[in-house]
């Protein structure tokens, strides 16, 4: 019963990226009967806990067979699934002969397993960077067992910095600068559970990065997912205007009609992280911050060559034009407020006044 | 047949029609970046190739637009200095009167419209309209094509500031040809359907009796007879 109520509260904890649709199906049989390990296990156990355990692959690789129940019973699978679950055909004896070349050959063929509960988060992972990775042949690409581990899958999530360690495995260079950032470190020493991890803006299986132009081209949308919430931000006083001011400021415009057209070979548009970095984003009023005031001029400059000091009093700093912070800017649009439908109202007036003559002398 | 008379000389009749496809070409290409939350806005930009070539499409135009410009108030200036002639198109204090009798007229007080010169005031007032709109839209065009040159020479916030005055400038402009330009061209009662002597340079003796009096009377009483030479502006 204990297990079956950890899996439920396992379930229940699955980061939302990963729709539980396609597990509670599996899960739904192993909760009513919950059997610690099926009479079949305990057949496989009869070999498989010898820790001595190899096989020798087809390049004379050798691999442990040696299973630990207690893994298994610890994962969110334990007590759900039994060997034969994932390792179908095996319960023949002898074993039926494969042809295995490595141990990544191994992994490969079994990631098939994965997909017959979690099909739904397979065809997912079919549109991300990994498997266009795979497609083309790179064997390093990641399987299901790389993130989530097999005999021990456990919750990804559980603690969230789980989920930067777990791409940390592969992409080192990137979570240690992302460690130091402002998201990262409020993840890493507070467990915050409001700053964004790899995922949040990667997403989870369908994985995608800046080379695919219409990611890019939601950078905002995305920042903005928490940055345009302001429950959230009013937490660490910050405003949410920043999303709207950059949508209707040049940048923005250009952005937004550019759409998913955008791509490497026009300008680049300035989008959220181009101004306030990638994984080393900081605290805007952090010294080194590429948005504060002292550091501005050079960032504008990455664009815009041979920027001058007053340049970047171009840009409004994610403010509203006001009479105190931009005076001019503000004068010109109140002008213009003013101006334009007086102009306009005054000429439909005196056609109006025209029309009535004429009809009023005939 | 009736009588004609010259009312515009060629060179002014091709600046018609230049400003007539520049402004054209620059409202579809400029009015899309203003009002880029519409759907109609990203179907056009769609249309034309996408932003960063509507882009290209609307500042090669406002270029044109700038050169029209400088060729036009040269050859104003050149008019007046070198040729002499009346300064049909500067506004006096008969305009404002005119001004003042026709709404009067239009309220039923006055029993009869004022008389008209060679201009009446709704022309002047929509061609200095254009120039000083001209001035702000290619001022403040010239400072968003060049924002680092501009900056180097203005304080930074003239940028901002310049977008919105071009956007709204050229909203105005834009409302101004289409409410009251197409009205006084093509819709209103005198002229209907099409007033065509922008194109054909000729306003019938009809015309000039009934909206331009006042010239009539002086060009008659200069000859005995009808002259197609009537003074440029």
């Amino acid at each position: 019963m204990t297990h079956a109520l950890a899996l439920l509260l396992a379930l229940a904890m699955q980061p939302p990226t990963s729709p539980p649709a396609d597990t509670t199906a599996a899960a739904a049989p192993a909760a009513a009967e919950a059997p610690a390990a099926t009479p079949a296990d305990d057949d496989c156990l009869m070999c498989h806990s010898d820790k001595e355990l190899t096989t020798t692959l087809g390049n004379g690789e050798t691999r442990s067979l040696f299973v630990d129940p207690a893994t298994i019973k610890a994962s969110v699978h334990g007590g759900a699934l039994g060997c034969l679950d994932c390792h179908a055909g095996f319960d023949e004896m002898p074993h039926p002969t494969t042809s295995f070349q490595t141990k990544r050959d191994v992994s490969v063929a079994f990631q098939e397993q994965c997909t017959h509960c979690h099909f739904a988060t397979f065809k997912k992972t079919l549109d991300s960077v990994h498997h266009v990775a795979q497609a083309r042949g790179d064997t390093t690409a990641p399987l299901c067992t790389d993130c989530h581990g097999a005999h021990n899958v456990a919750s990804p999530s559980k603690p969230r910095s789980r989920i930067s360690q777990t791409c940390a495995k592969c992409h080192a260079g990137i979570s240690t600068v992302y460690s130091k950032s402002v998201h990262g470190k409020a993840l890493v020493d507070d467990d915050n559970p409001d700053v964004p991890t790899c995922t949040d803006c990667h997403r989870s299986h369908d994985t995608a990065g800046p080379h695919e132009s219409d990611w890019r081209a939601h950078t905002p949308e995305m920042c903005a997912t928490c940055h345009g919430d302001k429950q959230v931000m009013d937490k660490y006083g910050l405003s949410v205007a920043v999303h709207q001011t950059y949508l209707t400021d040049f940048h923005g415009v250009t952005a937004r009609l550019r759409g998913s057209r955008d791509d490497s070979s026009m300008p680049v548009i300035a989008r959220c992280t181009d101004c306030h970095g990638v994984h080393d984003i900081t605290k805007t009023d952090d010294p080194n911050s590429p948005v504060l005031k002292a550091n501005l001029q050079k960032t504008c400059q990455r664009c815009h060559e041979g920027a001058t000091e007053s340049f970047p009093d171009a840009w409004m700093s994610h403010y509203e034009p006001s009479w105190s912070r931009t005076p001019l800017v503000y004068a010109v649009t109140l002008g213009y407020k003013f101006l334009i439908p007086f102009m306009i109202g005054g000429l439909i007036l005196q056609i109006l006044l025209h029309i009535w003559r004429v009809v009023v002398n005939r | 047949m009736s009588a004609t008379y010259e009312r515009f000389s060629l060179r002014q009749r091709l600046e018609h029609i230049a400003m007539m496809t520049l402004f054209t070409i620059l409202s579809v290409t400029g009015l899309p970046q203003k009002f880029f939350e519409a759907t109609s806005s990203q179907w056009i930009m769609d249309a034309l190739g996408g932003v960063d070539r509507a882009r290209w499409f609307h500042r090669a135009a406002g270029i044109a637009f700038a050169v029209l410009a400088i060729v036009h108030v040269w050859g104003a200036v050149w008019e007046v200095v070198v040729n002499r002639s009346r300064l049909t198109m500067v506004p006096t204090k008969q305009d404002f009167r005119d001004a003042i009798r026709t709404l009067r007229f239009y309220l039923g007080v006055e029993p009869s419209p004022p008389r008209f010169d060679r201009f009446d005031y709704r022309q002047k007032f929509e061609y200095w309209g254009l120039i000083f709109g001209a001035i702000i839209v290619i001022a403040t065009g010239i400072v968003l094509l060049y924002p680092v040159l501009a900056a180097r020479w203005l304080p930074g916030e003239f940028i901002p500031a310049s977008k919105v005055a071009h956007s709204n400038e050229g909203l105005l402009a834009f409302l101004v040809v289409i409410v009251w330009h197409i009205y006084n061209a093509h819709f209103s009662p005198d002229v209907f359907p099409f007033d065509t002597s922008i194109f054909t340079g000729r306003i019938s003796e009809e015309r000039m009796h009934h909206e331009h009096p006042l010239e009539l009377e002086r060009l008659v009483s200069h000859s005995s007879g009808h002259t197609n030479n009537a003074p440029h502006p």
